[in-house]
């Protein structure tokens, strides 16, 4: 009985192991649905604060930027505190606009030696990432919208 | 620390660092020599107030925060404070919601059975089994990256139903998933539930009444390893579970090994209940109601089995006063497993049995804590 | 589900039949779903009259206590949630209201040993004392809390928190002064 779980193990032995060699050889395995770090067009931003309201870490700041933009009157757009993001897409659920949007990079912003790099400003929110990624969490993500309650007979 | 009663009896910590611990409780060991004489649990090494934190935000944001209630089984929180919230609403899920919570919540069962399996085969010193155990887990997280978008905290299930709709590919990939890990599960079971070391080092190991254990309030495989048949995917058929056919599996004797082996059977009766969901579920149709914001005054009771045991949340709502929001719920209170199995019947286990600070480790893995759910 | 129902309803006679002369009346179901319950209102110092009863009649299997605070009604209320095996999992729910002044309840822990935790954690986040019970001390908040009972409504902890870490602020991070008004590159290349 023992023998055979001593054989058993011997088929473990010769199997690729399960490890990812990240960051430095692989990158972090996402999927087309993998909610990580935002970009913000800042060109479709109204400055309505939904996104502020809808965070439940507090991690969203609103920031005054210099500049034209027409749709946002008042000029304020999210910035995002990544030290205390918790990825739950709330922020991108409650954007009307969809100015806010979620994507599968998950490299510098959470891998860093110096923690001040986590705190993103809504410019740095808007250059979109460096390397490959894809939008995961948008609007579109809700292309058949919740649908209303049906009225009790 | 140390204290010493006399020249043998001394009082010791166990806990929070000790590898055999199962993180973040720390125990306090009255022991002779070796054996443990009495037992006690000093929590509060997680406490974040969760309930409290609840009362300032709105129930979206509760959602989010309730997944971190119990870290390695976030999905029956949820679903417990979605069932909650429901009766508040009055409202019933829509129909394919209620099979894709289904599915969900048992691939949350079998990830958190599983990272079961790695804390209580370390301690044995089967290191085999913790590799494979994570190995069959990494792929259910895989599928929870797939259809919900996070390896460990989904928030996926929603009040009104699910929060997207599913892949298009849900069923192939969740098939997919299944084929890859039974067989995992399945050599798990060859080398290391029929191994005769471990039989010998469970067996007779803390042994739990079905009497004693309902009255110490036990709950899900503690309490189905003693013989209790109480499972309430079956009695209260939440969610689709009515229409899906599934056995409950129950031990005998109440051992460490019996509740092991629940476990064991429960991985293969989820697979089971998938594999059944999956082929029933209707394609199309609505997958969210959309709820207003503000809830309206009423109580609701969430009432699921989790992986550890009957989870309970308890939402009270009243009309917006001076010391509530129209927007936030009045008072949550969540009802966790652990707490009554790391107190009561540790508690009694140790006391009318003869048990060894080397036992401790399998002992208190057998019940599967999940700490975080006293804390809260 | 409609099974479920009859059983709950056919559970009610028993257990009306048992229950003390003041009570029987009172038991009512409430609830859908997963939260299907009777419900009985009773006197706080009935506890101890009422919860051997309902042990007897097959309600077995102690759930927990939630505490419920209502300063406006100036009450304190104590719900118990008791289930049953032998019942297919029937949920009984007995609810009783303390005086915020004085909260004062007899212990159920000789009834149910898992009241014991749920009264000590009742204690900490609240204030309610538990009469006979030897263990009422800080146990989830050991170390960690000094100051009222944090789970009061009128206790705001937020504030509390506030003033002992921020200066009575919100939250900031003390890096944020330089993305107002446009953002210097100060780290690398990670923007232009």
């Amino acid at each position: 009985m023992v023998l055979s779980a001593i054989l058993l193990g011997f088929k473990y032995l010769f199997k690729r192991p399960y490890t990812r060699m990240y960051p430095y050889k692989e990158k972090a395995y996402t999927t087309s649905k993998t909610r990580a770090r935002h970009i913000l067009y800042l060109d479709r931003c109204i400055g309505c604060r939904a996104c502020q309201f809808a965070c439940p870490a507090d991690a969203i700041k609103m920031y005054v930027l210099e500049g034209d933009y027409p749709k946002n009157r008042k000029k304020i757009f999210p910035g995002i505190d990544y030290s205390r993001c918790t990825y739950c897409g709330l922020c991108v659920e409650a954007c009307p606009v969809n100015a806010l949007v979620m994507t599968n990079y998950t490299m510098e912003h959470l891998i860093t030696e110096d923690k001040s790099t986590t705190l993103y400003t809504p410019e740095m929110l808007s250059v979109p990432p460096k390397g490959e990624y894809i939008v995961t969490l948008s609007r579109d993500t809700w292309k058949k919208p919740p649908s209303p309650i049906p009225k009790k007979k | 620390m140390v204290i010493r009663m006399s020249k043998r009896v001394i009082s010791i910590f166990l806990g929070p660092q000790h590898p055999g611990a199962p993180g973040n409780v720390a125990f306090k060991l009255l022991v002779d020599g070796e054996r443990v004489l009495d037992i006690e649990l000093v929590p509060g090494f997680l406490h974040r107030g969760f309930e409290k934190m609840m009362e300032y935000r709105r129930w979206d944001m509760d959602l989010v925060m309730s997944a971190r209630i119990c870290v390695e089984d976030p999905d029956h929180v949820e679903l417990a404070f979605t069932h909650a919230l429901e009766q508040i609403y009055g409202i019933e899920p829509p129909e394919k919601a209620k099979y894709v919570r289904v599915v969900v919540a048992e691939f949350s069962r079998l990830a958190s059975h599983l990272l079961w399996m790695m804390h209580f085969a370390g301690p044995i010193a089967a290191r085999y089994a913790t590799s494979w155990a994570i190995a069959a887990r990494e792929e259910i997280l895989k599928w929870f990256d797939y259809v919900t978008g996070h390896r460990i905290y989904h928030h996926y299930i929603f009040p009104g139903g699910i929060r997207w709709d599913i892949p298009s590919d849900f069923k192939e990939r969740t098939l997919k998933v299944l084929k890859h890990i039974e067989p995992l599960i399945r050599d798990l079971e060859k080398g290391f539930f029929k191994h005769p070391i471990f039989v010998k080092r469970a067996r007779d190991l803390g042994r739990l009444k079905p009497g004693d254990a309902i009255r110490l309030g036990a709950t899900g495989p503690v309490l189905r390893g003693s013989g209790v048949k109480h499972d309430l995917r079956k009695l209260l058929k939440y969610d689709a579970y009515g229409e899906i056919d599934f056995e409950i599996a129950h031990g005998e004797y109440g051992d460490a090994y019996d509740r092991a082996m629940v476990r064991l059977k429960e991985m293969y009766i989820s697979m089971e209940i998938i594999k059944q969901a999956i082929s029933k579920m209707p394609i199309d149709g609505p997958y969210r109601w959309r709820l207003q914001p503000a809830i309206p005054a009423g109580e609701g009771i969430g009432r699921v089995e989790s992986a550890r045991g009957e989870f309970i949340a308890h939402i009270i709502n009243k009309p917006p006063n001076k010391f509530s929001g129209p927007l936030t719920p009045y008072r949550v209170k969540f009802r966790g497993p652990t707490m009554a199995h790391l107190t009561t019947v540790l508690k009694h286990i140790v006391r009318n049995e003869e048990i060894t600070i080397a036992d401790l480790p399998v002992l208190i893995g057998s019940l599967d804590p999940c700490p975080p759910d006293i804390d809260r | 589900m409609k099974l479920e129902v009859d059983q709950i309803v056919d559970l009610d006679k028993k257990l009306i039949e048992k229950l003390p002369e003041e009570y029987k009346d009172k038991v009512v179901i409430k609830g859908s779903g997963t939260g299907k319950r009777l419900e009985i209102e009773i006197d706080p110092l009935d506890l101890c009259k009422v919860l051997p009863v309902v042990k007897e009649t097959g309600y077995d299997h102690f759930l927990g206590i939630t505490v419920i605070d209502h300063p406006d009604e100036n009450v304190f209320e104590l719900v118990y949630l008791i289930s049953s095996t032998k019942r297919s999992g029937a949920l009984l729910v007995i609810r009783t209201k303390l005086n915020r002044d004085n909260p004062v309840i007899d212990t159920a822990s000789f009834i149910y040993p898992l009241a014991y935790y749920q009264e000590i954690e009742a204690y900490e986040f609240f204030g309610i004392k538990f009469n006979n019970h030897d263990g009422l001390k800080l146990w989830i908040l050991e170390d960690n809390w000094r100051g009222p009972p944090p789970l009061r409504k009128d206790v705001d902890t937020r504030k509390i928190v506030l003033d002992l870490y921020y200066g009575g602020k919100r939250y900031e991070r003390p890096v944020q002064w330089r993305s107002l008004g446009g953002l210097r590159n100060t780290n690398g290349d990670q923007n232009e």
